[in-house]
């Protein structure tokens, strides 16, 4: 068999026409891996497919269409379109996959969508009002864009220049000021001195997720370039989409290597633990609650970091030069576990279904601009575990995460709270 | 003929617009593809087809008039479990309604009698986590925890630990079959109440209904329902630990405990494997082949060529290795008299301990099935027998033999003879051949094995598991009986007259033959054209 040349590049979906077709329908993807399986009341990882039974919603099912796509055999119609869009992009799938057989599901859903894009059949119409949204105002959701820094109260300290640079966001700048908030306040009270974007725009999440990949790209060229012009050696985030974006697919839109982006990505977890480790974060105030931790998707299995890759596939498959798979190893599955165990009071308890195999909330990746109902089926799925651990509060990392939870828990009537971790932070500190 | 809107309309009704579809990319989800069990093969490109309509009832009662309809409209349908099956699950008739019977996952386990009904929904791996946390376990099926524990049992339902636990007759208790034409066939203690609790009902035994050609590849009904034996296991907790792809279970070593050990020779490793069985120990005593092992090392598919390109003949030739899994059920002090009494087998059979991680990664809760297509692609389990254990071995060592003619397009494996391991305390061996290939390559070397192989198990005498059902059935059934087939064929005519179930099964693999070209040199048996045609043409 005479070698082919394949490479990671998402806007080529030929480039997966082998994952595609060696997909075995063991359902990997779906369910719970079989080791941590946790029995028969939580079995699945995947919100698609657990929202809507069809095969067709699964990645197995998507491995299917997709080739029947780069064939030309299946025409692109609303109800394909649900099938391709109607998902968070949680990389479950891909972590389930990678557990046996390697293939690259997530980068190959993400193909499918650039593919609907180049096609002229996507993104959905909620998604184009988004991308208008973010090329008039430089945020996803259309606020003022001279509103963006109204987040920052009085007793935050900013400074004009500093190695860390705290990259806000759409979500901490306009609809969780309170994430945002808690996020400088604990830089401040660790005694680090971190300065914003002086013009900060959105990170194109959404505009990447769904296929938009030149708007997106455009978005990544513009930061990065001016993170670097800032000196900063350090960007953090509190949002876990934006942290894979800035750690993932901008390296990817722009075919390097994060290490090669010039300055290091960390999410507030990773900084929290480690100056909590160090002493210059001292969680001294009790709070009295019991708390499930949700892995945020971005921060977890999708964040191993990107490295280029080019080259041939030949016999039996195999690859060269050799290719260092991203399995979701190396998530962010421990720091936030380690904070939650460091503040006192605090009682953590885990959900039947975590890191690796947690079960997305459903709001991600454009899922809950498009399909809203999708984003509050998986939330409330996810609410019974909490209910199943007893907890009194559900605990995220990511923006998107709570307020989908929060708006779940109000139309359940449920009596959970919902915080995002930095309040939990800020809350032990007493500041 | 397209399913007739009629027919759709009628079936809609049954479980409601949410729950049936023919859109073109719901469909399009339900293909066999060339990914998967046998797949990537000429009877997969041949034989397999997407559905006209996908539907997916809820109960027992849905299935029924599902199935009712079907042979009301002249439907075929095919039920669909987890579709893991490859091609021989999948739809091989154009505008056929695939069953999707995932829904219905209903799920009660009787604690204080170890048994659990389920429905064929409910795959292996919660079963097991359940069974578990009340003392108790089950096989989990050679096929995957991933598998559907209802097409599993009704098929194979076997694996290590069927050195103990036994084939899975034993194991099917009270069971609900809805026949081809829809009538409800209640077996066991079903038959006459409401509990499912016995495996045993009045007059003749039905089980061996539910197999039909090889049960979930079968023809001959839907199972909607099954009482499940469970077995006492032992109290401790196996805790799962590791991030994905490096998971395991962490075993409480003084209750449960994987040993290897090295034996000189063939001979030495079945006398070890009898010992076992007649000393009444151990929960699983298997011999695995040597790439397994380097599947479990290897990191990647790259590394595993790696690892296996250190490997040659003899090296494979002189892999002797017993792995037994000791299990305490009742007490740590039974553990460790079952240990001493394999410490005695193996020191009189010059056995070495080798070793062995305080941890399972296969076989208890997760069996690793999906592993086999990391290395080519493609793989298939092309046959298996139940035989003694040293009738077993040759099995294997025959089929070896065999396959060098066809490597390529087969993978280099070194003449490794395959699997095999004890079932039912040394009473009875198991072989299975598994082979691997690439399916971008030639395949034509693949479909001439598969039926060669066939012609070898008649011309040595092994009578295998899918020798009848996997095969064609006029190469094979004329050689057992001699009217092996024709009974099979009266069997199906008679359950479902309109062959509207899996059609054209159990014809299939003669359907295969008779429209691949590549196939015709290798066929050198008679095919009665009217008979075949009048029944395939239906």
């Amino acid at each position: 068999m005479p070698k082919r040349q394949v490479s990671l590049e998402v806007t080529q979906l030929d480039n997966f026409l082998y994952d595609m077709s060696r997909c075995i329908k063991c359902k990997g993807c779906y369910w719970v891996e079989h080791t941590y399986m946790p029995g028969i009341k939580f079995p699945t990882r995947c919100p698609s497919n657990t929202w809507n039974a069809f095969d067709s919603y699964g990645a197995f099912g998507k491995m299917r269409i997709g080739t029947a796509i780069a064939e030309g055999r299946l025409k692109w119609t609303p109800k394909l379109l649900e099938i391709i869009y109607a998902d968070p992009l949680c990389g479950a799938c891909d972590v389930g996959c990678k557990r046996n057989l390697d293939l690259e599901i997530e980068l190959t859903l993400e193909a499918l969508r650039m593919r609907a894009v180049k096609d002229g059949a996507g993104p959905m119409p909620a998604h184009k009002k988004v991308a208008q949204n973010i090329a008039a105002n430089h945020n996803q959701f259309g606020a003022p864009h001279e509103n963006r820094k109204r987040w920052i109260a009085s007793d935050i300290k900013v400074a004009q220049k500093a190695e860390l640079l705290y990259f806000v966001g759409c979500s901490g700048s306009y609809t969780n000021p309170e994430i945002a908030q808690a996020t400088a306040k604990t830089l401040n009270a660790s005694n680090t001195p971190f300065m914003i974007m002086p013009d900060e725009w959105c990170c194109g999440n959404t505009l990447y997720s769904v296929g938009m990949i030149d708007e997106a790209r455009e978005l990544a060229q513009r930061n990065v370039e001016a993170v670097r012009q800032s000196g900063a050696t350090t960007l953090l985030t509190s949002c876990a989409e934006g942290y894979r974006m800035w750690k993932v697919d901008y390296p990817k839109m722009l075919n390097i290597a994060t290490s090669d982006l010039g300055f290091k990505i960390i999410h507030l977890v990773e900084f929290a633990d480690e100056m909590v480790k160090k002493g210059a974060l001292r969680l001294t105030q009790k709070v009295d609650l019991r708390v499930t931790y949700h892995d945020s998707c971005s921060i977890s299995r999708l964040c191993d970091p990107w490295t280029p890759w080019e080259g041939e596939r030949g016999w039996m498959g195999t690859v060269s030069p050799p290719l260092k798979r991203r399995r979701g190893a190396g998530g962010l599955y421990g720091q936030a576990r380690n904070i939650l165990s460091s503040i006192p009071g605090v009682k953590l308890v885990e959900m039947p279904r975590m890191k690796e195999n947690a079960y997305c909330c459903g709001a991600g990746r454009g899922a809950k601009e498009a399909f809203p109902e999708l984003a509050s089926f998986s939330a409330k799925h996810r609410l019974k575990e909490v209910r199943e651990v007893g907890a009194e509060a559900l605990v995220s990392a990511c923006p998107w995460c709570k307020n989908n939870f929060a708006k779940a828990v109000k139309e359940n009537g449920d009596n959970v709270r919902v915080l995002d971790i930095s309040e939990l932070i800020l809350g032990s500190l007493g500041v | 003929m397209a399913i007739s809107k009629e027919a759709y309309k009628v079936m809609e009704s049954i479980v409601g617009s949410e729950y049936i579809s023919e859109d073109p990319a719901i469909c399009e989800g339900y293909r066999c593809g060339p990914g998967g069990y046998e797949c990537g093969l000429g009877y997969e490109r041949v034989m397999t087809k997407i559905p006209g309509a996908v539907i997916l009832p809820r109960t027992t009662e849905e299935v029924q008039k599902i199935v009712k309809v079907c042979n009301r409209y002249k439907v075929p349908y095919v039920p669909y479990s987890t579709g893991f099956y490859g091609p021989r699950s999948h739809c091989h008739v154009e505008d056929e309604l695939l069953i999707d019977l995932k829904r219905m996952n209903d799920f009660e386990i009787d604690e204080k009698h170890l048994y659990v009904v389920l429905g064929p929904g409910v795959i292996y791996s919660p079963l097991q986590e359940e069974a578990m946390k009340r003392g108790a376990y089950v096989v989990i099926g050679g096929g995957g925890a991933q598998a559907s524990v209802i097409a599993n049992l009704i098929g194979d339902g076997w694996s290590p630990l069927s050195h103990r636990i036994g084939l899975p007759h034993r194991r099917i208790l009270g069971t609900e079959l809805v026949l081809p034409d829809g009538e409800l066939v209640k077996m066991g203690s079903l038959a006459v109440g409401e509990d499912p609790f016995w495996g045993d009902g009045l007059g003749p035994d039905l089980r061996g209904l539910l197999r039909g050609y090889t049960g979930l590849r079968g023809c001959l009904g839907i199972v909607t329902k099954m009482a499940v034996k469970l077995l006492p296991f032992q109290p401790e907790r196996l805790i799962p630990t590791g991030i994905s792809p490096n998971t395991s279970l962490a075993l409480p070593e003084k209750r449960v405990k994987w040993i290897n050990f090295q034996m000189s020779s063939k001979e030495a490793q079945v006398k070890a494997m009898l010992e076992i069985g007649k000393a009444e120990i151990g929960g699983a005593v298997t011999k695995v082949p040597l790439f397994w092992r380097a599947i479990a090392k290897a990191e990647s598919k790259e590394e595993f060529w790696q690892i296996w390109g250190k490997e040659n003949e003899s090296t494979v030739k002189n892999f002797h290795i017993v792995r037994v899994l000791l299990i305490g059920f009742t007490s740590e002090e039974q553990m460790e008299y079952d240990e001493n009494v394999l410490n005695d087998i193996m020191k009189e059979l010059g056995g070495i301990p080798r070793p062995t991680k305080p941890s399972d990664e296969s076989w208890i809760k997760n069996a690793d099935s999906a592993g086999m297509w990391l290395m080519c692609g493609s793989y298939v389990s092309v046959d298996y027998v139940i035989e003694t254990l040293s009738q077993a071995t040759i099995h294997g060592e025959s089929y070896a033999e065999l396959k060098k003619k066809y490597t390529p397009p087969l993978m280099p494996d070194y003449g490794d003879p395959g699997w095999f391991q004890s079932f039912e305390l040394g009473h009875q061996g198991y072989s299975e051949f598994l082979i691997y290939w690439d399916q971008d390559e030639d395949t034509t070397g693949v479909d001439h094995f598969y039926v060669e192989t066939a012609k070898m198990n008649i011309r040595e005498r092994f009578y295998t598991s899918l020798l009848g059902p996997h095969q064609p059935l006029y190469l094979t059934g004329p050689k057992y009986g001699p009217n092996y087939h024709e009974w099979l064929l009266k069997i199906k005519d008679e359950f479902d007259p309109q062959w509207i179930c899996h059609p054209p099964v159990p014809l299939a693999h003669d359907v295969f033959v008779e429209r691949a070209e590549w196939m015709k040199p290798i066929k050198d048996w008679k095919l009665p054209k009217r008979k075949f045609e009048l029944r395939t043409s239906r």
